[in-house]
């Protein structure tokens, strides 16, 4: 187990040294732990408000997987094994429930989902819903020859900023996708507008051919693009509260949320069409494509919430706790919630870097934070029976996208909503509300 | 006093040839035209990730252009092709000038050329014929030794003479292809564009000839403008020849 051999590069002291550490200089600053500390400038306020949202998630995640459990080990009966499905089993039987079940062969997705075509729908989409338009600029060079331009305008056709979309996987480039801004919004001064930047890893086409997506790569593209929406339809006065600054559990609304579009049978006829044939994509081949989508969910937010509540546990101790053992605590924390044995936390305490060194202490949760509210948010459009609805098309933009971080998340979401978010449209979208 | 003036002509000529070869290198060509300016890569992989995302580049902004602009910078493409990228054709055509004084013989080689060329450009250029760049390249070499050994053997030309221009022509035409994939050619105006960069091919080949017969004109004549001039220049063209050859085929 990495970081857990008792060697030089051993992190189960360093862990729990962090831990209290941390809890230290919390008490010191006044606040009860380290989680109330980091949690006062989200979105949930307090360790009781994600306790309580992992918790309610919890529940159908595991009876999921449960169920997942019992597919796996049918298989196996099937195949005249006798033994129980344990955790290093996962991972094979769990791919032959795949193929049985959920099978999908994505180079019969992929013609119809050519780079070209995907950014026409999600131009498209956002045409449809804000009235943007999208002009390429061609005699203007970039960093790189595969870098792409765009000068984007409002409705009325006033400028609303400059984007940029650097979309192939070069051998000297980072791995990974990501928006960033070469230059942010502001109003203090005139009317300064944005130019941000999309990058992401998807493989170069070959020879003349088109570029051809992934449906995993055309969800990408949707989520950065959404963060460049989030980055460009951004209209505050400082700009030090411009675009993307909110709170952590709050900045992957506006990327996600775009997500849905692209899922969305309707959205995804418009633009998928064969590169050769200009056919749309068939029904059955997106039904598949959902479909395969709730794939292994119990499994990915079992383990996912686990680390979340690892998390959480982890930062809401006190400074002068008793801590000998980091396995142990983890141990204990994972038997408090109920974790069952064919999982294991998605990062075990030696490895979640996420939360150790990479700026998540008690901020992993916000992930799924972030996914019941964009769940909840597209379920707005779904309840109305149109997901171009124009006035809830406007009242999206004047409060989750234009506002930056001028006003508490938390009042914006309700601005747009009515209400706090509810999590049933969350586990309707990924098959955990006992449909599978 | 003339003949020594033109020695050291070729003979600086000859020096300008060697030290250029190797640039003669489709993809600088297309990096050089958009970038203007020498770059530098850490290795081939990037190098190559590069062209072909330039090749992008290029067809992305010719797709947003309008016709004619097109049209413009597939002829001068054509024509940057022979002057001044093309030093093995422009060899080869002035081994051609330089086989005879009679225009109507040279009017006969260069059409025979021409045609051959074409041909095999646009059967390449849509893919219908294949053949390794390196090969073609060493054989293009090859043709240049045998038109310019030939000036120096024969005093006029021979009848065989237009045919094997013919054939010579016929790969110099896949070479001029394998450029052009490597420039891309936008599938909407395949043809028309094609054309547009054999029309700059040939203005090039022709400026060639003139710019040739403009030095030459006051002593095409003399009794001595085949020893003099003929021979010598033929020779040195043969060596340019033969030493791209080695340095292709080694």
């Amino acid at each position: 187990m990495r970081g857990d051999n008792n060697n030089d590069t051993d992190n189960k002291k360093i862990a729990a040294q962090i831990a209290k550490l941390r809890a230290e200089r919390a008490q010191i600053m006044g606040y009860k732990t380290h989680a109330h500390f980091v949690l006062e400038e989200n979105m949930l306020k307090s360790p009781e408000e994600v306790y309580e949202l992992l918790i309610q998630l919890w529940k159908p995640a595991v009876k999921r997987a449960n169920v997942e459990v019992a597919d796996m080990q049918a298989v196996a009966n099937a195949e005249g094994q006798n033994f129980d499905i344990a955790a290093w089993d996962w991972w094979h039987y769990s791919e032959k429930v795949r193929k049985e079940k959920y099978d999908l062969d994505e180079s019969l997705i992929k013609p119809y989902l050519s780079l070209d075509n995907v950014l026409k729908g999600v131009f498209n989409t956002t045409n449809k819903l804000w009235g943007l338009t999208f002009t390429e600029i061609f005699d203007l060079d970039l960093y790189h020859p595969d870098a792409r331009i765009w000068k984007v305008s409002d409705k009325d056709g006033s400028h609303l900023g400059i984007f940029i979309g650097d979309y192939f996987t070069r051998s000297n480039k980072r791995g990974g996708a990501w928006m960033s801004s070469f230059k942010g919004q502001s109003n203090l001064d005139g009317m300064e507008r944005p130019i941000v930047v999309n990058v992401c890893n998807f493989p170069a086409p070959v020879g003349d051919n088109p570029a051809l997506l992934s449906f995993d790569n055309v969800v990408t593209l949707f989520h950065e693009f959404g963060h460049a929406m989030h980055g460009t339809l951004t209209n505050v006065k400082y700009g030090s509260m411009a675009g993307t600054s909110g709170p952590r559990d709050f900045i992957e609304l506006p990327s996600q949320l775009l997500e849905h579009w692209a899922s969305e049978p309707e959205v995804l006829k418009s633009f998928a069409t064969h590169y050769e044939t200009g056919e749309p994509i068939p029904d059955e081949l997106i039904e598949k494509l959902l479909n395969a989508s709730k794939f292994n969910q119990g499994f990915i937010n079992t383990e996912y919430l686990a680390a979340s509540l690892l998390d959480m546990d982890w930062h809401t101790i006190s400074a002068d706790e008793d801590l000998k053992d980091a396995n142990k605590f983890e141990l204990e924390s994972m038997k408090k919630v109920g974790l069952i044995g064919e999982i294991a936390p998605r990062y075990r305490t030696t490895y979640f870097a996420h939360i150790f060194s990479g700026g998540y202490s008690s901020g992993y949760y916000s992930y799924v934070h972030a996914a019941v509210l964009d769940s909840d948010a597209f379920e707005a459009f779904k309840e109305v029976g149109d997901v171009f609805d124009k006035d809830l098309a406007s009242k999206l933009r004047a409060t989750i996208y234009s506002k930056g971080s001028t006003e508490e998340a938390m009042d914006l979401f309700v601005q747009f909503r009515g209400r706090k978010a509810s999590i049933e449209p969350l586990l309707k979208v990924r098959g955990l509300d006992g449909s599978e | 006093m003339f003949m020594g003036i033109y020695r050291v002509i070729f003979f600086s000529a000859f020096l300008c040839f060697s030290s250029s070869i190797y640039s003669h290198n489709p993809e600088d060509f297309v990096i050089a035209e958009i970038e203007r300016g020498q770059m530098n890569f850490e290795n081939e992989q990037i190098a190559a990730e590069y062209g072909a995302a330039l090749k992008r580049q290029r067809m992305r902004r010719l797709a947003a252009m309008p016709f004619l602009k097109k049209f413009y910078i597939f002829t001068k493409a054509g024509f940057e092709h022979i002057i001044p990228q093309g030093l093995d054709h422009i060899l080869f055509v002035l081994g051609l000038f330089f086989s005879c004084r009679a225009f109507r013989s040279l009017l006969l080689q260069v059409t025979a050329f021409t045609v051959a060329h074409s041909i095999t450009l646009v059967i390449a250029a849509q893919g219908l014929v294949q053949m390794r760049g390196d090969i073609v390249e060493a054989i293009i070499a090859l043709s240049i030794v045998w038109i310019a050994i030939e000036n120096c053997i024969y005093k006029e030309v021979s009848k065989f003479r237009y045919f094997v221009v013919f054939a010579f022509g016929l790969l110099h035409g896949l070479g001029f292809a394998t450029l052009l994939s490597q420039y891309g050619l936008p599938k909407d105006n395949f043809i028309s564009l094609l054309l547009a960069f054999n029309i700059g091919v040939e203005l090039g080949q022709l400026a060639v000839l003139i710019l040739a017969f403009l030095l030459v004109r006051y002593i095409l004549r003399k009794n001595w403008y085949s020893n003099e001039i003929k021979i010598p220049a033929s020779l040195m063209i043969a060596a340019v020849g033969l030493f791209w050859f080695i340095e292709r085929v080694f």
